[in-house]
């Protein structure tokens, strides 16, 4: 989100071309996803109560009452959340 | 315990930061330059740091996290915004505050609309309450009675605009008595407020100006729910309030006659000006009271045509509006995926983003193995590898 505002405001400036944006954006997919990747190791579970689940385009989504996610580190309660989830296997292709 | 892993979401994204930078060095170099770039990475950190997810940013070691000055601007940061966000919530409380101080010319606009006797009348247009409306002579003279028999309402009585709303007894007390009296005294007390509102309804027609009015109301208190319900509580009530709207529509045809038949007049004006009053406050009545019994509305309305039938007829129409809301099922389902929509957006407030590597179901048991996923949860960020996730539905 971050990224995409400073990118629309860059191109609204005019100091930069949407597809450089577009760069940019694709750059900070593949950054992201290898960080996930390599640079992330901890583990979550998730408890809920699933209100709705949805699997459309291959991407799943669900949306949890009463969520309880445990990592090692913390544990966090939330009234609802949404989670969006795509393919794995379409990703690494 | 969460310190830890913010701070380590904190550098793995400076991390990404830098690497989407200098990856893309190449293509701004050859581009607009790279001050271009450098720009654009200042402003996406700051956004990250106002975002409350990047703490003190370290150019030269991404490593290192933050020197405990950088940490505190952050903190800095964070806090006014997170005060912006209350700011909002309380914005709109603070705007709350103002509507009831308006609510008092709210009210009135109600009241005005339900005076007119045309705006209940529009509404139920099919009703009887438009036979009434055809004098049109008699229409105007009646908005004015009306404009001005609410607004001193509010005047007589400290708390009128309170009654108003709440008291449904009050209106209605005004209601028989004003007849007569109202026609030459309130005219000239209100003549302020009147004149705006009657060069509205001038302008439009009344029950024009009358129904947007109405549905701004009813918009401002909940959804297109009541809106809907009204016209079939008419019809409801209709079936059973079939004398008082004919009271109404006599009445409307009365008022002209007034000078003529006093004693007519007192029956009909009071059937007629409860009415709106019902309308306007069944509204507000409906939101705060929908249990209230609804029986007693027949009852009432049956043997009374004066004070109480105003407060019983919006005791009535709640209990309709239950009914209804029984019956119409779109409307309810409506509703509650509106406020499901609601939820929706106020989730992204915490939002699970991964990939998934496998969903099944075992009856109503869901498991799912999500991996390389962000959470936003709490306002706070959480990396993950693996996640692991049961839910029931």
């Amino acid at each position: 989100m971050c990224l995409t505002d400073t990118l629309d405001e860059m191109v609204q400036n005019g100091t930069l071309t949407p597809d450089l944006a577009i760069q940019v954006l694709v750059q900070f997919d593949k950054s992201m996803t290898e960080a996930l990747e390599t640079q992330v190791k901890s583990k979550v579970s998730i408890k809920g109560h699933l209100h709705t689940y949805r699997f459309c385009d291959n991407v799943w989504t669900f949306i949890l009452q009463n969520a309880l996610f445990k990592s090692e580190e913390c544990q966090e309660t939330v009234g609802r959340v949404k989670i969006v989830a795509c393919d794995s296997k379409l990703l690494s292709q | 315990m969460a310190t830890s892993s913010t701070t380590t979401t904190s550098s793995v994204y400076i991390r990404v930061i830098e690497d989407v930078i200098s990856k893309v060095r190449e293509e701004f170099v050859n581009g607009p330059g790279e001050n271009v770039l450098t720009e654009l990475q200042g402003l996406w950190e700051v956004k990250m740091m106002q975002a409350g997810v990047v703490f003190g940013i370290d150019r030269s070691s991404s490593a290192s996290k933050q020197p405990t000055p950088g940490i505190t601007p952050v903190h800095d940061l964070n806090v006014p915004y997170e005060g912006t966000d209350e700011y909002e919530t309380p914005t709109a409380e603070i705007l709350f505050p103002p509507t009831p101080l308006q609510t008092p010319i709210q009210t009135p606009l109600p009241g005005s609309t339900p005076l007119p006797g045309s705006t209940p009348l529009p509404g139920s247009t099919p009703l009887p309450g438009n036979t009434p409306l055809p004098g049109t002579a008699d229409s105007s003279i009646y908005n004015i009675p009306t404009g001005s028999s609410d607004y001193p309402t509010p005047g007589s009585d400290s708390g009128g605009n309170t009654d108003v709303k709440g008291g449904n007894g009050r209106p209605s007390p005004y209601m028989p008595p004003p007849p007569s009296p109202w026609m030459n005294q309130r005219p000239p007390l209100s003549v302020d407020v009147n004149v705006a509102y009657v060069e509205g309804r001038d302008e439009a027609d009344r029950g024009t100006s009358h129904q947007p009015l109405t549905q701004d109301f009813f918009t401002m208190s909940s959804g297109k729910r009541k809106r809907d319900d009204f016209p079939p509580q008419y019809q409801n009530g209709g079936l059973n309030n079939i004398p008082q709207q004919d009271g109404a529509g006599d009445a409307t045809s009365e008022v002209s006659q007034k000078s003529d038949f006093p004693g007519m007049k007192i029956p009909q004006l009071d059937g007629p000006i409860p009415e709106p009053y019902d309308d306007e406050l069944s509204t507000p009545n409906i939101y705060n009271y929908q249990g209230v019994v609804s029986e007693d509305y027949n009852i009432v309305n049956t043997p009374a045509p004066n004070d109480l039938q105003a407060s019983t007829p919006a005791v009535a129409q709640n209990d309709v509006l239950e009914d209804d809301e029984d019956e119409p099922l779109n409307e309810n389902d409506d509703d509650d995926f509106d406020d499901m929509e609601q939820g929706d957006e106020l989730n992204t407030q915490h939002l699970v983003l991964a990939q998934f590597d496998k969903v099944t179901r075992t009856k109503s048991r869901w498991k799912c193995t999500l991996k390389d996923g962000i959470m936003r949860i709490n306002n706070k960020d959480i990396l993950f590898n693996k996640a692991t996730g049961e839910f029931d539905f």
